[in-house]
């Protein structure tokens, strides 16, 4: 079985000098890759550098010229109770995935990963799961946002990127998406978590060859409870210390999967 | 192919002039039909030649020698460079012809080493999958790279920085780009073969989505799209500035793609020292006029030649190895550049 504190080691390879993580070793710092890193660790010292990586209107990303991402949701599970994450929540509960370029804008919105677009998969799991962990008087949101988890589950079960069917063809589910959103949906929607469970059980040995579906995987079958768990740990143990070129995400998934980080993600 | 007046990596890694910042906004807005050019003259010659080479190949024959003959008709000139390789993966569904094939990725390294490349490594930045090395592994490229001792770089999180941009069709102003395409001295744009539903194909240009970390513009990458998909592949492909293409042709995709689409056994490879010209010719080959496809008329203004009749053919006639391809259902016609 995977030792957290091998994986961790591995992971502490990918600090940089100012205290946050870059998205491998080497890279400058980020607030996704960093975030991540401190639910992994229960890192104060990653968590400093998101504190100084705060932008003016209380989220965190990266600006790209116009475009500028949007990891806040994910960031504000990391941070501790304080304004920091008040500024960082009320910017959660202010910024929704947008449905048309102009005009009337129908609901369900989610969350988008760049400011202004489409509400996706990943990040709308991260809004409505930091919402229910650190603010859950937003039901509204929270709603909002699992209402798109609903119309946006594959045929099958579980969730691709966020795609239910494109040009009248059914998509398959993915397995790091599928493990993502369960994290959002546990205790709060019964149907979606059993359709997606039965998704990721079912695929989650086929995808087993990239570390970061196989350590997503594992952390939300643990997280559940779920027979498979220790299945994929022992798979998990042999990916990860054995493959070249994984980056900081794929490798804190593999510490929560381990270790205590799970806890950081319980609604 | 036009030589740029500045090397290639001075050109993707200098910081822009904020002079030209206005003059392209406002060559922007004009560019549903008026005469300013919205890129920097200084930084984009004149497309004056271009050379194509169409080669008739299967995945079971000497590919490395079909590609290396290819190279050196079209007058590749790789000597010492460092190559970056942009197959495209952008997902992977076993059975579809999604991906560009590892045989030919392949059968590249070993041809840009056979012409005296300093170093050939592979980059690709999944749009739909976030995780690389799923996709890497699932379809076989991971494999086939480490037979030839040829590194993969997942450039959904390789180390990256801003550029400034140089055209201005979108308002991104800006792109984060990973170091291994600004460090390259040659990046070649290996596309499949393929429909698109909004593009109307996706060749080496529209690859070069796949240039860009999704830690910065997501999964998928919607960011682009919002900008106006069009416009999107003018200011990628004029950052990344691919310096040839090797189209993957054997199988191609039809009707529903880049993802959905049915295989289609056309049996070619398309090389070129100009990605316009080499999707001009593909367009073509498809059944398509290149002019159709708005992005690819307007790249030809500056990026390359999209001109049928000023391309030098090398190998096949192209109009005697024209397949037409069920173009994607969702593909109505020319698109409206301006239509954002």
């Amino acid at each position: 079985m995977v030792a957290a504190g091998d994986v961790d080691a591995l992971l502490a390879l990918c600090r940089s000098d100012d205290g946050g993580f870059g998205s491998m070793p080497g890279a400058g710092s980020e607030p996704a890759s960093t975030a991540l890193a401190a639910i992994a660790l229960d890192d104060d010292e990653a968590r400093r550098w998101l504190a100084g990586a705060q932008r003016e209107d209380g989220s965190f990303g990266i600006d790209a010229g116009a475009v500028r991402s949007d990891d806040t949701s994910l960031v504000a599970l990391a941070l501790p109770a304080g304004p920091a994450l008040e500024r960082a929540l009320d910017h959660v509960v202010a910024m929704a995935g947008a449905n048309t370029v102009d005009g009337p804008d129908p609901p369900p919105y989610g969350w988008s990963w760049t400011v202004g677009a489409h509400g996706w998969t990943e990040p709308t799991a991260w809004g409505v799961l930091a919402l229910r962990r650190c603010r859950p008087t937003s039901v509204d949101r929270i709603e909002d946002g699992l209402e798109v988890l609903r119309q946006r589950a594959c045929v099958q079960g579980g969730w691709n990127y966020g795609t239910r069917e494109s040009f009248d063809v059914e998509q398959p589910p993915f397995v790091q998406t599928t493990a993502i959103a369960l994290f959002a949906v546990a205790g709060i929607d019964d149907a979606l978590t059993s359709s997606g469970a039965r998704a990721l059980r079912s695929r989650w040995r086929h995808e087993s060859q990239g570390v970061l579906s196989l350590a997503t995987a594992a952390a939300a079958l643990r997280f559940l409870n779920d027979a498979d768990a220790n299945d994929a740990m022992a798979v998990l143990t042999d990916q990860v210390l054995g493959a070249e070129g994984v980056g900081t995400v794929a490798l804190a998934w593999s510490s929560i999967a381990a270790g205590d980080g799970l806890l950081a993600l319980e609604a | 192919m036009g030589r740029p007046p500045i090397s290639r990596r001075a050109f993707v890694r200098g910081a822009g002039a904020l002079a030209a910042f206005g003059a392209a906004t406002a060559a922007g807005l004009r560019l549903r039909g008026g005469p300013a050019s919205p890129w920097d003259g200084d930084v984009f010659a004149p497309p004056d030649r271009a050379h194509v080479a169409v080669l008739r190949a299967s995945y079971d024959s000497d590919l490395t020698g079909i590609v290396t003959d290819g190279l050196r008709a079209i007058g590749a000139n790789v000597a010492g460079a460092r190559v970056l390789l942009k197959p495209n993966m952008v997902e992977y569904d076993r059975g579809a012809a999604i991906n560009t094939d590892p045989r030919l990725v392949v059968a590249a390294v070993e041809a840009l080493r056979a012409l005296g490349a300093g170093s050939v490594a592979v980059g690709e930045a999944p749009g739909h999958r976030r995780d690389t090395g799923y996709v890497v592994s699932a379809s076989g490229l991971a494999d086939a790279l480490k037979d030839v001792h040829a590194p993969f770089i997942d450039m959904n999180i390789s180390r990256a920085a801003p550029v400034q941009l140089h055209t201005y069709y979108t308002t991104m102003r800006q792109l984060w780009l990973p170091d291994a395409v600004t460090e390259a001295d040659v990046v070649v744009s290996m596309p499949k073969m393929k429909t698109h539903h909004w593009a109307g194909v996706t060749l080496s240009l529209k690859n070069c989505f796949g240039c860009l970390p999704g830690r910065v513009y997501g999964w998928p990458k919607n960011a682009l799209h919002w900008q106006g998909i069009e416009r999107s592949i003018l200011d990628i492909a004029g950052a990344v500035r691919p310096a040839y293409a090797i189209v993957d042709g054997i199988v191609a995709m039809e009707g529903n793609g880049p993802i959905d689409g049915t295989a289609k056994d056309v049996g070619l490879l398309i090389v070129g020292d100009d990605p316009v010209a080499v999707d001009a010719t593909t367009s073509h080959v498809m059944g398509f006029d290149p002019d159709r496809f708005t992005y690819l008329r307007e790249a030809g203004r500056f990026l390359g030649v999209s001109d049928l009749t000023r391309i030098e053919i090398r190998g096949e006639d192209p109009d005697t190895v024209v397949d037409p391809f069920v173009p994607a259902p969702t593909f109505g016609g020319p698109a409206v550049i301006g239509g954002q």
